[in-house]
């Protein structure tokens, strides 16, 4: 365990450590994270819709008739799903130059204007969200890159107020940068591509997201986020640029099939993880908590800790218990840290595609308590047994290891007691 | 008067770090000012601080960090992660005083 340790420490984690600092995967990140709060709202907007209650619809029905008031979810919609590729434009756009240390706010209005360039009018929602994404990077990079040569430059005179001379400095580098696109769009078109967004959508973004929303992709990504952090790396936070870009597009085509009755296409989504398999934090560390005041009292470090991570791990954040317990390159807790994601993943999977749940496809903030989350996600009470059985298994999972810590505390206790009395007996 | 700040992903484990640490520089008398940031709003609050803490989880931006506050003159390092997971106030205060050469 120790030479696997060392090993991995050596080959391993510099290279995960480098994609956690990666500057584009940064950029895609935090620009999906600034739109959080909507899609959040969006999927507000669309439970207060379609909640499935028949004497509520009733009564909304009756008291302001059907048009009107689903009228104020629609709007939400409006706003937030609707024009979810437009906002990642500009948020990852303006994020990548903010990393660069140059004109975030010019780099994001040439991104989205590159981007219409594009398509017009067609991209606007999640279909045109991985176009999005790689306009955002390409036009950030040679805009900022034209913004640094001096030959495109115009001299103002002294005296002009910084902000005008700001605006003319972008000038000539975004014109450049918007026309390459535009002409790009040209010469598609006189090879036949009509309309660029949906042949993309096609030909990359729909077969990708078929392929990440299958039971392999979720064991994957489950493995990754935990192997990660028992590494003590924040395994979720490094792969959270891959996890946003599928999810984002699952999570609003969700969304369009609910607000139309019919069943959530996409399984695999942020929501499917927050609300199933990161119970308490990733690695269901809510159910070592359970564990350590079941079957390991007697560990008085381990109880100690629990006790202290409790609060917070009803939030869904486990930072105590990673490094306090420590979980982090804890050879007992490896095994079932590593496995009782995969497993948990398994059974929300099959779960939900037998129909005995449905697709969790609200997003809720990542630090909504756990079943409460499962409810919440699916807009359904069965979510939150799913989320209860979820831990009971993680529990049934790590109680055989927390035992065996214990154990070993124990020992090593008397070994120590045994140390001292001899000690003493000299 | 110091500034000290946190920094992991989100800045939620370290935010409850800070309550502890304000705890810790009340008993001693110290008069500090100590937040927590999300990764994301860290470079934002640059010029404000004296010294900049990073949370074990995300050690891997402790060379983009220095990068930036080296020059400057501000000392970058990680929290020592049985600390960290202990929340130990008294000792993350006492590791960033240290940095400060106090």
């Amino acid at each position: 365990m120790n030479g696997f340790i060392a090993f991995m420490e050596k080959y391993f984690i510099p290279y995960a450590a480098k994609i956690g600092g990666q500057r584009h995967l940064v950029a895609i990140r935090d620009g999906f994270i600034s739109t959080m709060p909507l899609m959040i709202l969006g999927s507000l907007g669309t439970l207060i819709n379609n909640l499935p209650i028949q004497a509520y619809q009733d009564f909304m029905n009756n008291l302001f008739g059907e048009a009107l008031w689903k009228s104020f979810g629609g709007n939400i919609w409006n706003g937030t799903f609707a024009i979810l590729a437009l906002l990642t434009a500009f948020t990852v756009a303006y994020n990548l130059a903010k990393s660069y240390d140059k004109d975030a706010l010019s780099s994001g209005v040439v991104s989205v204007s590159s981007f219409f360039a594009i398509g017009g009018l067609t991209g606007l929602s999640s279909s045109g969200l991985f176009l999005a994404l790689i306009v955002a990077l390409v036009s950030t990079e040679l805009f900022t890159r034209l913004s640094g040569n001096q030959k495109l430059i115009i001299k103002m005179p002294d005296g002009v107020p910084p902000a005008v001379s700001r605006s003319f400095a972008a000038l000539f580098p975004a014109m450049i940068t918007v026309s390459i696109f535009a002409m790009l769009t040209t010469i598609l078109f006189g090879l036949g591509v009509k309309d660029i967004v949906g042949e993309f959508y096609k030909l990359i973004q729909e077969p990708f997201m078929g392929l990440a929303n299958t039971l392999p992709a979720a064991l994957l990504l489950a493995f990754i986020s935990s192997f990660l952090w028992f590494f003590g790396l924040h395994g979720a936070n490094i792969i959270e640029p891959f996890m946003q870009t599928i999810n984002v597009d699952a999570i609003a085509k969700n969304v369009i099939a609910i607000n139309h009755g019919l069943d959530a296409p996409y399984i695999v989504n942020k929501p499917f993880f927050d609300s199933f398999v990161n119970l308490g934090g990733t690695g269901a560390t809510i159910a070592i908590i359970i564990s350590v005041f079941l079957f390991g009292r007697r560990n008085k470090q381990y109880v100690t800790v629990s006790g202290l991570a409790s609060a917070p791990g009803l939030f869904n954040i486990n930072e105590p218990l990673m490094f306090g317990l420590p979980i982090v390159l804890n050879p007992i807790l490896f095994v079932p840290y590593i496995l009782a994601p995969l497993v948990l993943v398994t059974i929300a999977y099959f779960a939900t595609s037998w129909g005995m749940v449905p697709a969790a496809t609200i997003v809720t903030p990542w630090t909504t308590p756990p079943i409460i989350g499962g409810v919440l996600a699916t807009q359904s009470w069965t979510g939150g047994v799913l989320a209860a059985v979820n831990i009971a298994v993680a529990v049934l999972i790590y109680a055989p290891f927390i035992k065996v810590a214990e154990i070993q505390e124990i020992r090593r206790e008397k070994a120590a007691a045994a140390g001292e009395e001899t000690k003493d007996n000299f | 008067m110091k500034t000290i700040m946190l920094v992991c992903s989100a800045g939620m484990s370290t935010s409850l770090l800070v309550t502890k640490m304000e705890k810790a520089a009340e008993s001693r008398n110290l008069e500090a000012k100590i937040f927590a940031v999300s990764e994301a709003e860290a470079p934002d609050n640059i010029d404000k601080i004296d010294v900049l803490l990073l949370g074990p989880q995300v050690r891997f931006l402790e060379s983009k960090f220095k990068k930036k506050l080296e020059p400057l003159g501000k000392p970058v390092a990680v929290i020592n992660s049985i600390d960290y997971g202990m929340m130990n106030g008294e000792k993350v205060l006492e590791q960033a005083l240290t940095l400060l050469g106090e």
